[in-house]
């Protein structure tokens, strides 16, 4: 069963500035953007690298080590090397408190 | 409808073949390859495939059914023997005549030898191939004194490998610091302690003369030095697979000589990847031969697009990267020794940036840092002259400055 865990204070999360978390197994990234807050799956489907140690822009993480990039709105793989897309996670925002639905 | 024979099934071939296939539906695509493996890339040779830890999808990077669905005729543990530039034929090995309206030449590097007494004993070592890759693996399994000849990124990367696996490790370089080819001194010190901190053992300034057989192990001698091992691997770097195109009349020079998109000077045949060698627009167009995953990713889709009558030269900013240990390094541009260094440091992060004489970005080299690949690569492109003080303050995000 999927549940709501709280992630973050609101206030803590700035643009394009990525989050880095684990719940449970999951590795996740969390990132506001101009027009919300999402959640992806933070493990690179190429090798082993954490996307939310990339760089970000345009709703794009790109992955630090070899630069494939995600949608981060959909997890679309954008670029080679990758192909595979990242798993998205529902996120929420209540009383000043950032939730990602796993 | 255009028949192309690609010569070598490795990342470049692969490349080249999908690239193809994404602009031609009708092409007869050809790939041959002397290995027994469909292709492959080789960053995980010497550290997943090694360590024994999951490469991914960045080894085998393709399916083994992604061939027959593109209507690509790969046919491994075959080995172009020559090519018949007037018949316009590839002679395989085995007698066998393919014919080509467009030939690419993606035969790739073979390891450089050592060429000093008591180099061809079994227990010297090379690492290119998935076959090397399993060997050493079974080799190590066995936790020998290993003893690595040559401080460049392969070596550094199987001395690492080797190390996390619990063997003794050595390494003997002949230059005065590690990775001299493609990092500044600064680097190469940072790097040097990364791998003494962890054990391995650095012999700087080491020129091995000689190994010889002793007591059931090898002995390895540079100048007054005598270093044991079991074990013995060498990573000196590569030579260029040419021998084909040379005897075919193509022009090679340390590589098979290029334009910019890859076209030979022999109408309809090109060379792909690793192999070749040309003129890059980074360097105002001086030839140049690079070896990384980056080329062979990347310069293949240029020349499938020349075979597809697209005028579109190669010219990336050049890119390559290395994994040793924990550390991830990657080196953007020319960071030449001779330019002027800013570092951008956080604990165990870096980012080193090199500007010219007139503050202008040539380079970088980032360790643990890959956020910063992007900006630094735009600064480079971009060109723009920049102040180095306000650069080296670490609070001003590098996006500041495009
Ligand atoms: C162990 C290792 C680790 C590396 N790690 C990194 C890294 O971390 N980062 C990075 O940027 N780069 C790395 N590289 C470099 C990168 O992998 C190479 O630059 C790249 O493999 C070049 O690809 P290529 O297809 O041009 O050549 P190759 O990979 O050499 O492929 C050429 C293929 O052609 C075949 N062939 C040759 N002659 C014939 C013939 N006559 N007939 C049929 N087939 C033929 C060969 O068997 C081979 O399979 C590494 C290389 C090695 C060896
Ligand atoms: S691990 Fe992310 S692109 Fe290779």
């Amino acid at each position: 069963m999927a549940t709501w865990h709280r992630v973050a204070d609101e206030a803590e999360l700035k643009l394009d500035t990525p989050l880095g978390l684990r719940i449970g197994e999951v590795q996740i990234a969390v990132v506001r953007l101009d027009d919300g807050i999402f959640a992806v799956n933070d493990v690179c489907t190429h090798e082993y690298a954490l996307l939310s140690e990339g760089f970000c822009e345009e709703g794009k993480l790109e992955c630090p080590l070899h630069q494939a990039c995600f949608d981060i709105r959909t997890g679309k793989a954008l670029n080679e090397p990758a192909e595979v897309p990242v798993a998205t996670y529902p996120t929420k925002v209540e009383g000043g408190a950032v939730y990602v639905q796993v | 409808m255009t028949r192309v024979v690609i010569i070598g099934a490795g990342q470049a071939g692969r490349r080249c073949a999908e690239a193809l296939r994404e602009r031609d539906a009708e092409a007869t695509i050809i790939l041959l390859g002397e290995e027994p493996h469909p292709p492959y890339d080789r960053p995980p040779l010497s550290k997943a495939v090694l360590l024994g830890t999951d490469p991914g999808n960045g080894l085998f990077v393709r399916a083994p059914e992604f061939y027959a669905e593109k209507r690509i005729d790969l046919r491994l543990n075959t080995r172009a023997a020559a090519i018949d530039v007037a018949a316009r034929q590839v002679v395989t090995e085995a007698g066998e005549r393919i014919g080509w309206d467009q030939l690419v030449l993606a035969t790739g590097a073979t390891a450089r030898r050592l060429r000093i007494p008591g180099a061809d004993d079994p227990r010297v070592m090379t690492l290119r191939t998935m076959a090397d890759a399993e060997a050493l693996k079974a080799r190590l399994a066995t936790r020998p004194r290993l003893a690595v000849v040559g401080g460049g990124l392969i070596g550094l990367e199987v001395a690492a490998s080797a190390r996390q696996l619990g063997c003794e490790v050595h390494v003997l370089e002949a230059a005065d610091r590690l990775m001299a080819r493609c990092v500044t001194p600064a680097i190469s010190d940072r790097f040097a302690a990364l791998h003494r901190d962890k054990g391995v053992a650095l012999h700087l300034g080491c020129a091995l003369t000689a190994i010889e057989p002793a007591d059931g192990a090898l002995l390895l001698q540079a100048g007054e030095a005598r270093i044991a091992a079991d074990l013995v691997v060498v990573g000196i770097g590569g030579v260029p697979n040419t021998a084909l195109a040379e005897a075919a009349g193509i022009a090679v020079q340390d590589g098979i000589l290029t334009d910019a998109q890859g076209r030979t000077g022999i109408p309809g045949i090109y060379a792909a990847g690793e192999v070749a060698r040309l003129p890059h627009a980074f360097w105002d167009a001086r030839p140049m031969r690079l070896e990384a995953w980056q080329v062979a990713q990347n310069q293949p889709v240029a020349v499938a697009r020349a075979i597809a009558g697209e005028d579109a030269p190669y010219d990336e900013i050049p890119w390559h990267w290395t994994d040793q240990f924990h550390w991830n390094l990657q080196v953007l541009g020319d960071p030449d020794p001779a330019y002027r260094l800013v570092e951008r440091a956080e604990g165990e992060k870096l980012t080193a940036i090199a500007l010219d004489d007139q503050g202008r970005a040539r380079g970088a080299v980032l360790i643990n840092n890959g956020r910063d690949a992007t900006p630094c690569r735009r600064l480079i492109a971009g060109g723009k002259a920049l102040d180095a003080a306000a650069l080296a303050d670490i609070a001003t995000p590098l996006r500041n400055f495009l």
